[in-house]
Formats: structure tokens, C-alpha cells, sequence
């Protein structure tokens, strides 16, 4: 049955507000075909075909995961052990996916090197994340940190060993025993240098033992909900450009972040934050974006990684006028001061005019005063590196660098179970039917900063979560909501609106806008005026996405409407973050102002508590911020949500009480 | 092979070649810690099925599909590194070199083998040491000194 959809639209979406929050702009008035019997295939190969005809193929499953990255295997596995029918959806091969980057390891107090307890990794990531995380979810992933790297070793995860057979453990920072004063902590689980390919690899081969259905190189699209349920999601396969609505009783989003809203990121360049921009669209909230980590010396623009090593082996920072800045801002450490202090200082200098380049955007990282050997042997790579791509040779020329997006805290609210949650003023709501899990989540275990090796025990923690909670609330079979006729109409509208688009800017010219606005105004220096600048340019590249431009009509292997669909997943999750960033008037964590440099709890923990009456949650930032997004319009809101200060059992473990976050 | 747990690069000169300790340490293998760091020999991961070529694809769609494969990767050094030398000559390749690049890009489930073999770290296995591979380890050098920190606008 072809439906025409053009007709009906405008007052389809009107019937359900849901939908009008989706993308209302997109109904056009094209006569657009919305197939919903299956797909013609007659027309799924031809390229650079012009018709508005979109087959559509319906797909019932148990639950759906988004994104096939650690955090959404661990829950596709989970789900078919229990006997789900779950179907994975990733625009990306699981092995491809960003986990793959993650050369480190996974935190989980083992004991295998000197005793541990997981009460001790908890103080670590209540303190790292100064106190912004919420209590009971660090409880719990510490907690359960040890059974899920076990189960992970059951299931053919190679661990590297000690000579005597047990699980090695490296030393990483903000880990220590015994409260802070143990000293550092081995507590960083690795596979020789592939923890996070081993982990992808391990998670899709045990899946395959199973009936785990991948939809493999499918771009999802939007949520669909009805009456307040997330009841699955809309996809586009790129191979044959055909639809598919996969309508499921339950829907993990495990898409990973969103570094690529900066200009400079270490992540790859498919961290597009399609999950959360999905959850924006369904006019749910976000949380904490402002928090963003960042890596001080990232190659300009490319996000490649100078280690710290190179101002340890005697590197240095210069500016434009060939000065070594960092001896002006701290005489005594130099280059080897602290990463934020370090960020922040070369974010001074290109900010006073000092930077380098023709856009005197960013410093120079000088090593060409070392000797020769030294670099190719204590720092092996960086050579190879600086020149492969930004075309420098370390031997005679400084490096472009700049501070770089390495994290992102922030993302779709959920309770401990992954659950999605919004928050009413009263207490927190489950969204049924919608989980979320890894970095496009926030439980939130890292609240204003993530530790080093907590990213992927986040992963497999609350992937592992998602598939317990649905388990524990679901029988496979379950008897699923029905989908209105009409659902993910404003999705397809949208895909038309862009393939035919023929403005005046090409996508690739408002992803740089964006990426420039967000580096230049929402990084490490943030100042009530320069945030707030940041919002006037965001605000104003907002409606340039109406002016777009696209070349590829087509709809097979379609990459300008893909990168054209993630940039506005991007723009969704830059304006929260810029948003989120102006009014949140505190220093904590990642999120360091220069107007309010202290941070500000419902208590001035530098004092005796005896005499002080607590400020009431209007008055003290000890709390996660929640944004909304009108997308035909760009503008946010912004909601406060309180800190969970309990844990899950007080017996287990008590609250840290928050301190002075020193180290 | 069971390795020092040290930071500790001259110690490490001893017992491994050059490619060895520079893949090691490309990979931040080592931090501070003590004891050593074995490979289990007991655990075999699970085996995931092979990459199959697609048969009778058209020539345009395979690019267009190639296209896309080179510029979504899981790390930011494969996004640039295949998405500029795609631009620079997936246009210009035959079948039998849009096979062989297909497989050097699709076949090997770790990104950071392709990342190592590319840049020379790593020994190229002979299933993939062919003219494509040579042509993206020329390009690599990056003789021409070019800037290659974007990926390059599609048009």
C-alpha cells in the first residue's frame, strides 16, 4: 500500500504532540510516498533516483539496542541470554565501533596486585566527580564492577595476567586505596593494549551463539513514542536506502558521545550524539552537558593525542610571539602544570591574540630542541604522528595544538537500572520502555569528571544493567503497544526535506561553524561573556540547517545525508551543552568559570557544617542540569534536578559526605 | 611472551625489536606497576564470522559504499587517515583495487592493525601486503608535507 502522506501530514502531527516535537518543520508539502507493506525491490538499488517513494519495512522484536559499541553489545548479549528477540542497529560493523579506541583498560577492585575493596574505588569516583554523580549509581557499578569483569573473562575476554595466573592490574590516575590515603591503586583491568577491541570482540561473537539480530550499517533515526512510551525506532538502512520501524517493548540507546560538536576531539568522527539528539527530538531531556573533559595537547583539528610525556621529556608550549607562556603561569611547574591549568593557560593566550596560525587559533607545541634520539625513544609515535597528519616535522617544527574534547560526561538521564528518567519537580519519572547506557547515558557516575578507566566499566556495567532491568520487568514475547499508523512519518518528511535540500550552505560549512563556535566559546576558558556569545552564534547558526545544502540525492550509501542527519543530532547536543554551560554560575569539575571560580554546594564545605543552614536548590549548584530543545526554533530550557546523595543500602557502604575535592 | 610491567623504555630496547617496543609503546602497553604482564594462554576469544565481499555489486555503489567505510571508523586516526586517501584515489581504482582496498578495510576486525601496518609499526600480514597497501603506505609518508586534520569536504 503506498500511502501519500502529504495530504494527512501537518494534521497527523498535530494529533500527536510527540511527533510535533519531532522535526514539525519537516512536513512538506512534497508529495512523498510512505510505503508501509515492504520494501519495492525493484528500487532499492538505484542511485541518484529521484523518487519520493519510501518503502518501509515493520519489524516486531522484544527489545532494540542502538549502537553496537561496548555498552550496547553487553546489552544485546544480556537480552538474548534471557531468551529476548533483540535486534542491534548501528551505523557502524561492532568491531568499528568508538570502543575500539580505548587502549586503557576497565577499573574493577579485584585485589589482584595489593588488597582492594570497591568501597575505596567509590570514594575515588565520588570524589573525581566532585561530587555531581549521583551516589546510588556509583554504589552500584563499583560495586558490581568485579562480577562484570569476571563474567567478562568467562566469556573469552583475554585478560593480561600476573606471573601467577591472576588478572593484572595497572596503576591510573585518581585511583587509590583505602580512601585517598592508601596511595595509587592498581585497579585497571587490560588486554595487552586492545581492552576495548577485545571487548567489542568479545561481546559480538558470545552474542552470535545467540538469535541476536544485527542491523548492521542502518542509521537510526528517531525514537518512536506514543503515549509517553518509547515503543522502538525508525531506521534508515544505507545499502538499499529502505525504511525500517522496529517496534520493540523496549529500546536501549547506546550510541556514545558527542566530541564532535568541538572542532578538536579525540573521539572518532562518528561520535555524533545520535542518541541523545534522539531523545531531544522526543522532547525528553538531557543532563549535565556542560561537562565535557578535555586533553590539554591535541593536534589541531585532527584530535591526535601529544601525550603528557611530551612536555615531560622536556616539551614546551609556545604563542605566536615564540614566547614559553607556561613560565608566566606557573613559574614552577612550567609545561608540566596540571591539565587544566595547562588548558586554561593556552586558552588565555589565543584568546588575548597570542595564538598561532593564519586564524590565531591555537599554540604550538615546540619538541625540536630535543635531541633526535631522544624523541624517537622516549616518545615513539609522536614523530610519526605530526607528520602523517598535520605534515610537521617534529625535528625542525613546532606541533598546531589545542585542547581537545576527550569525554563526554554528560547525556540521557537514567536511574542505576539505565533506566531513561525525566524529573518533575518532585522526583524522578521512568520513561518506560527507554533505557540508556555508555557514554550517550548519564546515571551518572561521573558527574563533573570521569576517571580515568570508569568509561568502560560505565560500558559493560550499565549495558549489563539495561538487559537486567528488562529482564526483570519483561518476559520475552511480551505483548507490545501498538504503533499509531503514521509513526516515524516526520522521520521519512525529514530524509526528503534533506535529500531535496538546496540551500545555500553546504553541511560540511555548519559542521566547521558549529565546531569553531563550541571550541572557541564552550572549552576550557568560560566566562559569562564569552558563553554567552557562544549562545548568540549558536542560536544564529541554528536556522542555517533550513538553508542547507546537499549534493547526493540518492539513497544508497547516501554519506551527505548521513553526515547531514548527524549534524543535526550535533547541533541538538551543542546548544544544550552552550546553553547548560552559561547558566551553570560555578566552577565544579570539567566545567571550570573564570567569573565563579568557587564551587558552590548547598554548604561551604571548606568550613565547619555545625553553624550553616543548608541553601535551598535554587541557590547552590550542587545539582544536574536538564535541557530541553525546541527543535524548529533551537531554543533551550533548562531544568534542575537534585543530586542522589544515598546509596543503595547504607549497611553496604555509607555516603561519602561531600569535601574539598584536592589532590 | 611475558613483558616488564615497567615503564621503562632502555630495559625494553633489550628484549624487544624497534617495531616491537615502538608498537608497545604507540600503545601505551606499559604504565607504572609491578610485577609482570602475561597473555593468558588458557582463554580463546569468540570467533566472529568473516567479512564476505559483496558479489555483483555495481562499481558506483561499491565506491559510494567504500566512501562511506573510509570516513566512518571507531577512531579518529582511521577517519582521516582513509577518509583523505579515499578522496585522493577511490576514484580513480580498478575493480581489482577496490577488492583489495574492500578487504584491507573491512576484513580486520582491529582498526589498530590497520592504523600499525599503515604507518609501518606493525609488520603487514601478506593477505593484505599488496598495491593498495603500498600505495596508502607511500601516502602515509606524507612526503607532500599536507595538512590532513579534516576530513576533506565530501564536495
Amino acid at each position: 500500500m503506498a500511502l501519500n502522506a502529504s495530504a494527512s501530514l501537518a494534521g497527523r502531527l498535530i494529533q500527536t504532540p510527540v511527533m510535533s516535537a519531532i522535526r514539525g518543520s519537516a512536513a512538506g508539502t512534497r508529495n512523498l510516498h510512505f510505503t508501509m507493506s515492504g520494501r519495492r525491490p525493484n528500487e532499492k538499488t538505484t542511485n541518484g533516483q529521484l523518487s519520493r517513494d519510501y518503502p518501509v519495512v515493520d519489524h516486531t522484536y522484544d527489545a532494540v539496542v542502538v549502537g553496537a559499541g561496548g555498552a550496547g553489545l553487553r546489552a544485546a548479549f544480556g537480552l538474548v541470554q534471557e531468551g529476548f528477540r533483540t535486534a542491534v542497529i548501528s551505523k557502524l560493523f561492532p568491531t568499528r565501533s568508538h570502543t575500539v579506541a580505548a587502549q586503557g583498560g576497565i577499573n574493577a577492585a579485584l585485589g589482584n596486585m595489593e588488597p582492594d575493596n570497591w568501597v575505596w574505588h567509590m570514594y575515588d569516583t565520588v570524589k573525581g566527580s566532585d561530587w555531581l554523580g549521583d551516589q546510588d549509581a556509583i554504589h552500584y557499578m563499583t560495586r558490581e564492577a568485579p562480577k562484570a569483569v569476571i563474567e567478562l573473562e568467562n566469556y573469552g575476554m583475554p585478560f593480561s595476567r600476573t606471573p601467577d595466573g591472576k588478572i593484572y592490574q595497572r596503576a591510573f590516575g585518581g585511583q587509590s586505596y583505602n580512601f585517598g590515603k592508601g596511595g595509587q591503586a592498581h585497579r585497571c583491568c587490560c588486554v595487552a593494549d586492545r581492552t576495548g577491541h577485545s571487548l567489542l570482540h568479545t561481546l559480538y561473537g558470545q552474542s552470535l551463539k545467540y538469535d541476536c539480530n544485527y542491523f548492521i550499517e542502518y542509521f537510526a533515526l528517531d525514537l518512536l513514542m506514543e503515549d509517553g512510551e518509547c515503543r522502538g525506532v525508525i531506521a534508515l538502512c544505507l545499502e538499499d536506502g529502505s525504511i525500517h520501524r522496529f517496534r520493540s517493548k523496549n529500546t536501549v540507546l547506546a550510541t556514545g558521545g558527542y566530541g564532535r560538536a568541538y572542532f578538536s576531539c579525540t573521539s572518532a568522527h562518528t561520535s555524533t550524539g545520535d542518541g541523545s539528539a534522539m531523545v531531544t527530538r522526543a522532547g525528553l531531556p538531557c543532563q549535565d552537558m556542560e561537562f565535557v573533559q578535555f586533553h590539554p595537547t591535541g593536534i589541531y583539528g585532527a584530535g591526535c593525542l601529544m601525550t603528557e610525556g611530551c612536555r615531560g621529556e622536556g616539551g614546551y608550549l609556545v604563542n605566536s610571539e615564540g614566547e614559553r607562556f607556561m613560565e608566566r603561569y606557573a613559574p614552577v611547574a612550567k609545561d608540566l602544570a596540571s591539565r587544566d591549568v595547562v588548558s586554561r593557560s593556552m586558552t588565555i593566550e589565543i584568546r588575548e591574540g597570542r595564538g598561532c596560525g593564519p586564524e590565531k587559533d591555537h599554540v604550538y607545541l615546540q619538541l625540536h630542541h630535543l635531541p633526535q634520539e631522544q624523541l624517537a625513544q622516549r616518545l615513539p609515535g609522536i614523530s610519526e604522528t605530526a607528520m602523517i597528519f598535520a605534515g610537521v616535522d617534529v625535528t625542525r617544527e613546532p606541533i598546531p595544538v589545542l585542547p581537545t574534547v576527550h569525554y563526554n560526561m554528560g547525556g540521557i538521564p537514567t536511574n542505576y537500572k539505565g533506566q531513561v528518567i525525566t524529573y518533575d519537580g518532585e522526583g524522578d519519572k521512568v520513561v518506560p520502555g527507554l533505557y540508556a547506557a555508555g557514554e550517550a547515558g548519564c546515571a551518572s557516575v561521573h558527574g563533573a569528571n570521569r576517571l580515568g578507566a570508569n568509561s568502560l566499566l560505565d560500558l559493560v556495567v550499565f549495558g549489563r544493567a539495561c538487559a537486567h532491568a528488562i529482564a526483570e520487568e519483561n518476559k520475552p514475547g511480551d505483548e507490545i503497544g501498538e504503533l499509531s499508523e503514521n509513526a516515524g512519518e516526520a522521520s521519512v518528511a525529514n530524509i526528503d526535506k534533506l535529500r531535496f535540500a538546496n540551500g545555500n550552505v553546504l553541511t560540511a560549512e555548519v559542521r566547521l561553524a558549529m565546531q569553531k563556535t563550541m571550541q572557541n566559546h564552550a572549552a576550557v576558558f568560560r566566562t559569562g561573556d564569552v558563553l554567552q556569545e557562544g549562545c548568540e552564534k549558536m542560536a544564529a547558526l541554528w536556522p542555517k540547517m533550513d538553508d542547507i545544502k546537499l549534493v547526493d540525492r540518492g539513497m544508497v550509501w547516501n554519506t551527505d545525508l548521513v553526515e547531514t542527519l548527524e549534524l543535526q543530532n550535533l547541533m541538538a547536543n551543542a546548544v544544550q551543552t552552550m546553553f547548560s554551560a552559561e547558566a551553570r554560575k560555578e566552577s565544579r569539575g570539567a566545567h571550570a568559570r573564570e567569573d565563579f571560580k568557587d564551587r558552590i554546594d548547598e554548604y561551604d564545605y571548606s568550613k565547619p557544617l555545625d553553624n550553616q543552614v543548608a541553601k535551598p536548590i535554587e541557590e547552590h549548584w550542587r545539582k544536574h542540569t536538564l535541557s530541553y530543545v525546541n527543535v524548529d526554533s533551537g531554543d533551550v530550557k533548562l531544568d534542575y534536578r537534585p543530586v542522589i546523595d544515598h546509596t543503595l543500602d547504607d549497611a553496604e557502604c555509607a555516603t561519602v559526605p561531600p569535601a574539598i575535592r584536592s589532590y | 611472551m611475558a613483558l616488564s610491567g615497567r615503564f621503562g623504555v632502555q630495559r625494553l630496547c633489550g628484549i624487544l625489536s624497534r617495531s616491537e617496543t615502538r608498537a608497545a609503546l604507540v600503545g601505551r602497553y606499559y604504565s607504572s606497576g609491578d610485577g609482570e604482564l602475561h597473555e593468558p594462554t588458557h582463554i580463546q576469544e569468540p570467533t566472529i564470522p568473516p567479512y564476505e565481499e559483496k558479489v555483483g555489486e555495481p562499481i558506483h555503489l561499491k565506491k559510494a559504499r567504500l566512501q562511506y567505510q573510509s570516513r566512518k571508523r571507531g577512531m579518529l586516526e582511521n577517519g582521516l587517515l582513509l577518509s583523505t586517501f579515499a578522496h585522493r584515489y577511490l576514484q580513480t581504482m580498478n575493480e581489482e583495487q577496490l577488492s583489495m582496498y574492500d578487504r584491507l578495510i573491512n576484513l580486520p576486525s582491529n582498526d589498530w592493525e590497520i592504523y600499525y601496518w599503515a604507518t609501518g609499526v606493525r609488520e603487514t600480514p601478506q593477505e593484505f601486503d599488496n598495491e593498495i597497501m603500498r600505495l596508502l603506505k607511500d601516502f602515509v609518508k606524507n612526503t607532500d608535507r599536507e595538512n590532513r586534520t579534516l576530513q576533506p569536504n565530501l564536495h
